[in-house]
């Protein structure tokens, strides 16, 4: 596990207050890095191409705790040549990771939806390979709204 | 007494005994008093003392009204003098401005240029960004700022300055800041624009339970029904065919009881009803309580909103329900109606706030902030803390009085519970 | 919270249909990421795999970091040749594995 650096937990669970959020700016930009590393492990360090890929995120979320994330990618589901996994990333989150999708020729469909945790306002990132070892790329930006009545 | 002569055992015939007693004080005639359902009227129906749930902002706000009480200082009768013209740092006034530790600041209501980086500001207020071209002169900016009543009476603006929650130098700072607002805003994208900004439109399946977590009430509280109490007895022991016999009566509810001179709602219906009857405690804001509460009003879902608004003690309640909604409270000063009633349909900050129609069919609602059920009661708490003020215990009078008069705006609405919020 | 998972998913469909699944588990998901009031932290637990097959054939998985919300939701599709059974499982940080198992009707 990544040890748990600058940028401050989300804050989940039981107790009363939503997310607290410090510390911004420059960790956003080294969070932008570690997404980027994480992708880079992900391919190999192979050239991902643009496109194929649709992720579906709420335009503001009205929290950071549950919004939902729908992934799918445009590209055959057949026996020889499927879509086999996809990464999705996070350039704002304490960690890079979120989750990662394993597809089969029996999925029918290179397309997932869960519900992820966003510290902030944040662009995602998600990565497909396919069974032949093609990367494809997409990201989209998602705006975690603020609160009314502050802290 | 027959349908109570179904339960048999000493501590439940007292009850029954008692109640009937109480009635006949309130004045109530013998027919209605066999009708009328046990409920236990000695005890409080809530925790005491009161403690604040675990996580929320511990704040003493003795110093200011709440529902309960008056102790707020009164509004300035003249704006103060300034002996100089003011010397503040326009930075530290930018920061000021968005500073979330001060009640949301500025920002929540107005949009300020490129204070706070002009992420998602409310537009509960005027659009500042081009003040510094208006030619205000310092001091009606300082007194604008410490408190806007001086100037305008029926202003929803808080005192900052008058209610301690910025300093005179604070002020300064914020005054400097805002005579170098000389351009509009820079939003980074449109949605940052409360103008532009769509309102949040509430699409999810609440009856879901792959939807809405806040399913398991409706499950726990089918086991609850039939879980039998130390002295034997459970709800089943009466009521067994709770999804006949309760088909609207959450509908009907809050109303006026006369043996304990308060409305009650399903929430505190439960706990005296059940206190009295199986003899168990589901106090309110309990797990149990509110399981049962989201139960007996989704077994009315569909049915629509039908108050008593005639009786004359519900009008009396409505009324006092409808005074105090208009209450000034807390630090920030604010009343329901300030935000639910004026602003009603506008951003504060990011969040849009609703008008009182449509905040109660849904309630208790599963939230998604939170990962809990809220009913209305800690709904009403919840929004007391947020803008500084003490809340009441959730089963206080007023309350009651609130529930009733927010039951009444919501007429004709389809119960739908639980609900699903952020 | 009841901890049984939740499952909604066709329970007919026609041969080479796709079809949607839906599942949840009841799950708190404690992202080791959050302090108790001592500023200890509260150690991480979650749900860090789930997997779904077909008839004993794998047909989608997900590799779940702290990053997937309380309650973890996975909806997917699967294409349906043949009637079966479809088995669920979810893993735990602390080895427990919940399984769940739903039946459909392949014409």
């Amino acid at each position: 596990m990544r040890k748990l650096t600058r940028r401050a937990a989300l804050a989940v669970g039981a107790s009363g207050v939503a997310l607290t959020v410090v510390g911004w700016g420059s960790d956003a930009r080294a969070a932008a890095k570690e997404a980027a590393d994480e992708v880079a492990k992900f391919t190999g360090g192979k050239t991902a191409e643009q496109g194929k890929i649709s992720i579906e995120l709420p335009e503001i979320a009205e929290n950071g705790n549950t919004v939902p994330l729908t992934v799918s990618v445009n590209a055959p589901m057949t026996a020889d040549n499927y879509v086999s996994d996809v990464l999705v990333v996070s350039e704002g989150n304490p960690n890079p990771g979120m989750i990662t999708f394993h597809f089969t020729p029996l999925s029918g469909k290179a397309e997932a939806q869960t519900r992820i945790r966003l510290a902030a306002t944040q662009n995602i990132v998600v990565v497909a390979k396919t069974s032949g070892g093609q990367f494809y790329i997409g990201q989209k930006q998602v705006k975690v709204t603020i609160g009314g009545c502050g802290g | 007494m027959t349908r109570s002569g179904i339960v048999a055992g000493g501590l439940a015939v007292a009850a029954v005994i008692v109640a009937s007693a109480l009635l006949f004080t309130n004045g109530v005639s013998a027919q209605s008093a066999k009708r009328a359902p046990q409920l236990e009227t000695k005890d409080d129906a809530s925790a005491r003392p009161w403690k604040r749930y675990a996580g929320w902002p511990a704040r003493d706000e003795a110093k200011f009204n709440t529902l309960g009480n008056l102790a707020s200082p009164p509004p300035p009768t003249a704006p103060r003098k300034l002996s100089a013209p003011i010397d503040g740092d326009a930075k530290k006034g930018a920061e000021l401005v968005a500073d979330r530790n001060r009640g949301g600041s500025c920002l929540a209501c107005h949009t300020m240029g490129p204070a706070g980086g002009a992420a998602l500001p409310g537009n509960v207020g005027p659009d500042l960004s081009e003040l510094g071209n208006a030619g205000r002169e310092d001091e009606w900016l300082f007194n604008y700022v410490y408190d806007a009543r001086v100037y305008n009476p029926d202003t929803v603006m808080p005192p900052w300055g008058g209610h301690g929650i910025f300093n005179d130098q604070e002020i300064g700072d914020i005054v400097v800041f805002l005579k170098t607002l000389k351009s509009p805003a820079p939003y980074k994208t449109e949605l940052d624009n409360p103008d532009k900004r769509p309102a949040p439109v509430e699409k999810r399946d609440n009856l879901d339970p792959i939807e809405n977590p806040g399913m398991w009430a409706v499950d726990k509280a089918q086991e609850l029904w039939k879980q039998k109490s130390s002295i034997g007895f459970s709800c089943n022991t009466c009521h067994s065919e709770p999804k006949e016999t309760f088909k609207t009566w959450a509908a009907s509810m809050p109303k006026w009881e006369p043996r304990l001179n308060k409305v009650l709602g399903v929430e505190e219906f439960v706990t005296r009803h059940t206190k009295a009857t199986t003899g168990d405690v589901w106090l309110m804001e309990t797990d149990e309580n509110r399981a049962m509460a989201v139960y007996l009003r989704y077994l009315a879902n569909g049915t629509p909103i039908a108050i008593d608004t005639s009786s004359a003690d519900s009008k009396a309640a409505i009324e006092r329900g409808k005074a105090l909604s208009q209450r000034k409270v807390g630090e920030l000063n604010f009343a329901c109606t300030d935000c639910h009633g004026k602003s009603a349909n506008h951003w504060i900050r990011g969040q849009w706030l609703g008008e009182p129609k449509g905040q109660f069919d849904h309630f208790p609602t599963w939230r998604t902030s939170l990962l809990a059920i809220w009913d209305i009661r800690q709904r009403f708490q919840w929004c007391q803390v947020n803008i500084r003020d003490d809340e009441l215990p959730p089963d206080a009078k007023e309350y009651g009085d609130l529930e009733i008069y927010l039951a009444s705006q919501n007429d004709g609405l389809k119960l739908n519970v639980p609900g699903i919020r952020h | 919270m009841a901890e049984k998972p939740r499952l909604k998913l066709p329970k007919e469909a026609k041969k080479g249909d796709i079809i949607e699944i839906k599942t949840l588990i009841p799950h708190i998901m404690e992202s080791g990421q959050r302090k108790d009031k001592d500023g200890k932290t509260i150690p991480r637990k979650i749900i860090n795999k789930f997997t779904a097959e077909f008839n004993g054939k794998p047909v989608f998985s997900a590799t779940i970091e702290p990053a997937v919300a309380a309650n973890p939701y996975l909806q997917f599709t699967a294409k349906v040749e043949e009637s079966g059974t479809f088995k669920f499982s979810w893993t735990d940080d602390d080895g427990t594995v919940t399984t769940a198992e739903e039946q459909i009707t392949v014409a």
